[in-house]
């Protein structure tokens, strides 16, 4: 055995190679779709992709694969560097096309999408040719099956903001080899997440969208990113319920723990239902919706010519509820349904986020309960001051330990929220417009709603690079980006 | 009868007393000299030095031709693996000792009679068991069941405010009349003496009392001593200890509030984990301010059950001083029995003692069945089986010439208990229950042979 290096550099290049070769086999398959839609620019995409695919092959020539003991330290690099070469790359189809002249806007354009935020700057999405909206579709797509590697494999071994608390939990898939248990479950769960965009798709065919609509909201659907390929976002869709209906089906999917979805497949629902964090999805998805709901009521009954029935607002609350919690961030509600307070309380649900092992991004439900279980234990605990008192989920006792990591997460995420608040306003920004900016960034919903709008199209040059900043904090749950910024990392001990 | 016993340790050495004074021809293995050196000083056994697993020391101890093996080292695997070669050698019976009370509750699922191991005794799942019957009773002290129950015997201190007190025997025996139990012995709190009660026995508060009655006559003991049953809601256990996890675990199932103390850090956390209904304290159960925190006052029982006998005491007596009604303490040393009733600690519980009244009745000397050695006295009760030989076959009770340090205590006829008076007919096939002291013993056995 070799000495051991702080960082493998060969390990984070071959894996950098390939991300180039993913990026550029799914950009191959949209200059072609280019090329069909006879869409002149077709060309740039199809060298973009030819040469990702040969930088790529050539990487992996070079960086052989081999054994280490630890991919601790790489796995951060890898996860923060792989997003941000992503973006990189991803910008090529959309500055080959000339949709965005300045690198800028196509990076955020593109960060969003691989982040599964939603985000958008293009003024006008129905002018933009087909095969850029594709490609802009496929970011999140990607984005979300990078996520349920992030997930299900990697965030549980780094114990990033306590999500250690999952590492034994991933079912094996096939037979159980000495290393590719991760790899052979990441599989697993990637073919449930393509069945479900394939079944999506259908589903919007048959419910009366045009095929090219039914594709890139199923990838944006499922993915819980919320790019859409009209101005109106779903709202487009407000005639056809069936098809509002499906949508919010799939973004409950996608914020919803795969793990689970795989025993739900299997059929063991038991297991589904006595998981703790699903039994807080279920309660907090119709809870809130239920608020919802009253309050649009309660607006409606005071205007004086009725916009809507009582089955269409409910249709609104559910959607716009599951349409933030699982952080997808579309928009189906007409905006003279909200209130003040219903704006402010879909600001308040972007901290909540969808369920741990999902696409969904923000805090994650299982946070917010280990704490909530810690905060009512601190009063038992006053009385007794030596017992012992667990937090329990799924029945069994949490480590203080993790307990501790979600309680150090908190104070990041609410730091990083008054540091990015701050940064915002310091560039000139609105306030309003700045914690939602910073809300909606961090917590990967992408929209922001109401009186608390954000439009990032005015944002100055600086501050679109603070928030595609923001959104990959979010995304990769701040710890794996920051832990690169402390002197530890670089240290050996 | 020919038996080995594998271990020197506390229940080795007691079940070789107990058995060696039965006169049954015994051979005792361990591997340390110095036990068994003491052992043979003192009792009439053979001793085998070496690995009680081994081949060579197994056919040395004469396992071939031996009627009963009991294993009872301190290791679970050693024990097993004893039987199972004793048992292959041609052992009739083999008798196991284990600690993982998770092994003795599974011997549904796994067949150990087919691997050669005929029964299997576990001291901790005894005391656990013992423990939580006498919380449950808690106005008893002591219970000992006979026959899955048919007769049971039950130990009780008498009380300032009871109905018995003052009283002779005679004038108890004739206040309850026709109710279905039987006093069988006395412990004398002022002399510290035992007794076999006469009719003139003068019973006082703080006397320790011994009955035997049936199943139904539990109820009507209760009601007949005018003592209290006090709901136990609030129990503090001391030690995470596998007895003090085993009552925990059942209390916590019946509802009662339990308040666990454990010293050890990730012991105590392993333990919430696993009973998430019973509240656990990491602490020194020694640490006065702790238990005040813990308000041990308001405990309607103080259990105390880690592995240290003294722990076990000085916690149970300061438990008793904050007004606990009830303290069990988990004693290794028989000597301080009585010592320890004397001051005030309700029940000890030993395990040695279970294990070895729960293996003796696998001993099957002449006509005793079954024997139960009461905790603090010197009174043993023993249970025969009236034999066609037997000289007490087809006589009345009140026509047997018993010494006076013995008393029947019942018949168990067909499975079914009997509280039994003079006029009752001993017939072939009953088991008789006789309480007797240690003088008196043999020549209650002559009666049945």
């Amino acid at each position: 055995m070799g000495k051991r290096v702080l960082i493998n550099w060969n390990v984070v290049a071959r894996f950098m190679s390939i991300l180039l070769v993913v990026n550029g086999v799914f950009m191959l398959a949209v200059s072609v779709f280019s090329w069909f839609n006879s869409e002149e620019f077709f060309y740039g995409i199809l060298i973009s992709s030819i040469s990702l695919l040969l930088l790529g092959s050539i990487g992996l020539y070079f960086f052989k694969q081999y054994e280490i003991e630890s991919y601790r330290r790489e796995g951060y690099i890898i996860v923060t560097f792989g997003w941000i070469l992503m973006a990189l790359t991803g910008t090529l189809p959309y500055i080959t096309s000339g949709v965005f002249p300045v690198f800028t806007d196509a990076f955020f354009e593109t960060m969003s999408g691989y982040t599964t935020v939603g985000a958008s700057i293009i003024p006008d999405v129905e002018q933009v040719p087909q095969a850029v909206l594709l490609w802009r579709s496929i970011t999140q797509w990607i984005g979300g099956m990078g996520m349920i590697v992030l997930a299900i494999a990697i965030l549980p071994m780094l114990g990033v903001g306590g999500m250690q608390l999952f590492a034994a939990e991933a079912p094996v898939f096939g037979e159980e080899k000495l290393h590719p248990r991760i790899t052979d479950t990441a599989k697993g769960l990637w073919l449930i997440y393509i069945g479900f965009t394939v079944i999506e798709t259908i589903l919007l065919k048959l419910a009366g969208m045009t095929l090219f609509d039914a594709v890139n909201h199923a990838f944006t659907t499922v993915s819980t990113g919320g790019f859409s390929t009209k101005n109106d976002s779903i709202a487009y869709y407000n005639d056809m319920p069936l098809v509002q209906l499906i949508v919010m089906v799939f973004m409950f999917l996608g914020g919803m723990n795969f793990i689970l979805s795989y025993y739900a497949l299997k059929g063991k629902f038991r297991k589904v239902f006595a998981d703790d964090e699903f039994k807080m999805y279920l309660t907090v998805l119709f809870g809130f919706s239920i608020i919802v709901l009253v309050f649009m009521v309660a607006h409606l009954m005071t205007m004086e010519d009725r916009i809507m029935g009582y089955v269409e607002i409910t249709r609104h609350a559910f959607f716009q509820t599951v349409s933030i919690i699982t952080t997808t961030g579309f928009v189906s509600a007409p905006h003279e349904t909200w209130t003040t307070f219903i704006s402010i309380l879909f600001f308040a649900l972007m901290f909540l986020g969808g369920s741990a092992q999902s696409t969904s991004g923000g805090i994650k439900l299982v946070r917010h309960l280990i704490l909530i279980k810690n905060g009512i234990l601190e009063f038992r605990r006053a009385f007794h001051s030596r017992a012992v008192l667990p937090v329990r989920y799924n029945k069994k006792a949490v480590d203080d330990n993790i307990v501790s990591k979600i309680l150090a997460f908190f104070t990041l995420f609410t730091l990083t929220f008054v540091v990015g608040v701050l940064v915002f306003t310091a560039l000139g920004i609105q306030p309003k417009d700045a914690i939602a900016s910073v809300a909606s960034t961090l917590g990967n919903v992408g929209g922001a709603y109401g009186e608390l709008n954000n439009d990032f199209i005015e944002y100055s040059v600086t501050a679109k690079w603070w928030a595609t900043f923001l959104m990959l904090l979010g995304r990769l749950e701040l710890f794996t980006v920051l832990i690169l910024f402390t002197p530890y990392f670089w240290k050996k001990i | 009868m020919k038996i080995i016993i594998a271990g020197a340790g506390e229940v080795g050495v007691h079940l070789s007393k107990l058995l060696s004074f039965e006169s049954q021809s015994i051979t005792l293995i361990d591997v340390d000299k110095e036990p068994l050196d003491v052992v043979s000083q003192q009792l009439d056994i053979r001793v085998v030095r070496g690995d009680a697993s081994s081949l060579s020391v197994l056919k040395e101890a004469g396992v071939s031709d031996t009627d009963m093996v009991i294993a009872v080292t301190s290791s679970e695997s050693v024990n097993i693996t004893v039987c199972c070669i004793a048992k292959q050698l041609g052992a009739k019976k083999t008798i196991a000792r284990i600690s993982d009370s998770e092994l003795f509750t599974a011997q549904d699922e796994i067949d150990f009679k087919a691997i050669g191991v005929d029964e299997l005794i576990s001291p901790e799942y005894l005391a656990a068991a013992e423990v939580s019957i006498l919380l449950n009773q808690n106005v008893f002290t002591d219970n000992y069941k006979f026959d899955d129950g048919a007769l049971t015997m039950v130990g009780v201190i008498l009380q300032e405010h009871s109905s018995f007190v003052g009283k002779t025997v005679q004038e108890v025996s004739k206040q309850t009349v026709g109710l279905e139990f039987v006093l069988i012995v006395v412990q004398k709190s002022s002399t510290g003496q035992t007794l076999i009660p006469r009719g003139d026995t003068l019973l006082n508060a703080g006397d320790q009392l011994y009955f035997t009655t049936t199943e139904e006559g539990v109820s009507t003991l209760y009601d007949a001593l005018g003592q209290k049953h006090v709901e136990m809601e609030n129990v503090m256990i001391l030690g995470a200890s596998e007895v003090g996890f085993q009552v925990a675990k059942e209390l916590s199932e019946r509802k009662v509030d339990v308040k666990l103390i454990e010293r050890d850090k990730e012991l105590a956390f392993e333990v919430a984990n696993l009973l998430p209904n019973c509240l656990v304290i990491n602490g020194d159960g020694r640490n006065i301010d702790l238990l005040m925190e813990e308000s041990i006052e308001d405990m309607d029982a103080f259990v105390a059950l880690t592995g240290d006998s003294e722990t076990n005491i000085m916690s149970c007596l300061l438990a008793k001083s904050n007004g606990v009604k009830k303290t069990m303490a988990m004693v290794e040393n028989i000597d301080y029995f009585e010592l320890l009733y004397s001051i005030g600690i309700d029940t000890i519980i030993n395990k040695k003692l279970l294990a070895s009244n729960s293996i003796f009745k696998y001993v099957r000397k002449g006509q005793v069945v079954s024997m139960a050695k009461l905790s603090n006295t010197h009174a043993e009760i023993l249970e025969f089986e009236v034999s066609k030989k037997s000289k007490v076959r087809n006589k009345y009770i009140k026509d047997i010439r018993f010494p006076r340090e013995a008393i029947v205590g019942g018949v168990i006829r067909d499975g079914v208990g009997i509280i039994t008076l003079g006029g009752f007919k001993i017939l072939e096939g009953d088991r008789v229950l006789v309480s007797t002291l240690p003088k008196a013993t043999k020549n209650v056995e002559k009666l049945f042979h």
